[in-house]
């Protein structure tokens, strides 16, 4: 598993996902002094993206309330609303929320409990002892 | 060929008594291996000779593909005639093929998705994501990942999330993911193995709490952290299907075992127990369905030389 891990870590050349450049947009978005328009995103964007690509990952992020826009004459100004950690838990919950039986691709840590499993689960649980064991 | 064919299409059957003996009565590492294995096994079996079966019903289509000497009457008595089944087993088999090749899409859908919604975070082996709602998940792939919300780490104790992340590790270093795949596709395959994949699903999770449970040294801990995660997610919008049945659910059962004494190490139990017989039923039921099936593969490749001038 650790070989898996160098072998795939850090091996770029390949295309960017959608995921990804979201998170580079996001990034420089939030080392931005002030709102700014796409042009100074696209500049400040390593790779040489289309105007028309970061006016969409925008578009997409702000459908994700990730990023906030103001219409500043005839065009936006966008600021940032979350950072990466935060983009990506948005994402993770709409993957989730998308996948009806998720449970049977992802192992949860835990399922969903029915009324009956959680009077058993409260009561296990005041029988369980133990407090003192944690340290 | 005969009976043969049809023998594995109902043999999963014999499977059912283990697959409920075997979460409570063997050792969950033991159990996952012995039920995904002869899940696996029936699967195969059952949607080879569904093959076989449409072999034979296309004989009877007119225009079928088959070489001319297939519609002799010699060869007409060799094969089982069995107009219903044979024709029947043409939409069956599509139909599974289309489901398995579904499961897999999904499966890789999911991981593929969950990947990209991470891309952008730090390579760490836990991706702890802003988010109050509760959940915790493994996320195998090319980089295996532990992803996990503040909601969750919240409501934990730090021993809690110990346990909450050994267990996940436990599930990524063992590949459980591989195992519910498995099992996943051949329920697809044959609905007689629905029972096995909830078992495979259950002693999974089973697995894995005892063998975090030992790595954190103490089973109590991780009862707690199983209990304390069900209860703090219990208002999370999650979908899934709704509980109609009073029995205890996998979470209460798993927090119970973990409170009781540890699952003894032996992997395969004396032959006159319960659990013993119902192994050992099983076990034989695998085998009549390889043997019926490997029996019908060789009377139609037998008669398919025969039949034709190849």
């Amino acid at each position: 598993m650790t070989d898996q891990n160098k072998g795939g870590a850090d091996q770029h050349p390949r295309r960017r996902g959608q995921g990804e450049l979201e998170g580079q947009v996001l990034a420089v978005l939030r080392q931005a002094p002030k709102a700014v328009t796409a042009a100074w995103v696209q500049d400040r964007l390593s790779g040489d993206l289309a105007y028309t690509t970061v006016m969409t990952i925008l578009t997409r992020l702000h459908a994700k309330d990730a990023v906030a826009r103001q219409r500043v004459g005839r065009s936006f100004e966008w600021t940032p609303v979350a950072d990466e950690a935060g983009l990506a838990a948005l994402r993770m919950r709409r993957v989730l929320d998308a996948e009806t039986d998720r449970g049977a691709v992802l192992a949860s840590f835990v399922t969903v409990l029915s009324p009956t499993d959680e009077r058993l689960l409260r009561d296990l649980l005041v029988q369980a002892p133990g407090e003192e064991e944690d340290r | 060929m005969g009976v043969f064919v049809f023998l594995p299409l109902v043999l999963p059957l014999t499977a059912w008594p283990i697959a409920r003996l075997a979460e409570q009565r063997l050792h969950p590492k033991a159990a996952t291996w012995l039920l995904t294995g002869v899940t696996a096994v029936f699967a195969v079996c059952s949607t080879l000779c569904l093959a076989l079966l449409m072999v034979v019903g296309t004989a009877q289509l007119p225009g079928n593909p088959l070489p001319d000497g297939w519609s002799d009457p010699e060869v007409r008595e060799a094969v089982p005639y069995e107009e219903v089944a044979g024709r029947a087993a043409i939409p069956a088999l599509i139909a599974v093929l289309a489901a398995c090749t579904c499961a897999a899409w999904q499966h890789h859908r999911v991981r593929r998705r969950a990947a990209n919604a991470l891309a952008g975070l730090p390579a760490t082996s836990v991706a702890v994501l802003p988010d109050p709602t509760p959940y915790a998940y493994a996320l195998p792939g090319r980089r295996d990942r532990i992803v996990v919300t503040t909601g969750m780490l919240a409501g934990l104790k730090p021993s809690e999330r110990r346990a909450l992340f050994a267990h996940e590790r436990v599930h990524l270093a063992r590949r459980h993911h591989r195992f519910l795949l498995t099992v996943q596709l051949a329920a697809r395959a044959n609905p007689f193995l629905r029972p096995l994949r909830t078992a495979v699903a259950y002693t999974a999770e089973r697995w894995a709490d005892e063998e975090a449970a030992a790595a954190v040294g103490s089973r109590h801990t991780m009862a707690r952290a199983i209990g304390k995660s069900a209860l703090l997610s219990r208002g999370a919008p999650l979908a899934t299907l709704a509980h109609f049945a009073a029995a205890a659910g996998p979470v209460p059962r798993r927090v119970a075992a973990l409170l009781g004494p540890a699952p003894a190490g032996a992997n395969w139990p004396p032959v006159f127990t319960t659990v013993g017989l119902a192994t050992w039923g099983a076990a034989a039921g695998t085998t009549v369905s390889a043997l019926s099936s490997a029996n019908s593969t060789v009377t139609l490749i037998l008669i398919l030389r025969a039949a034709t001038p190849m």
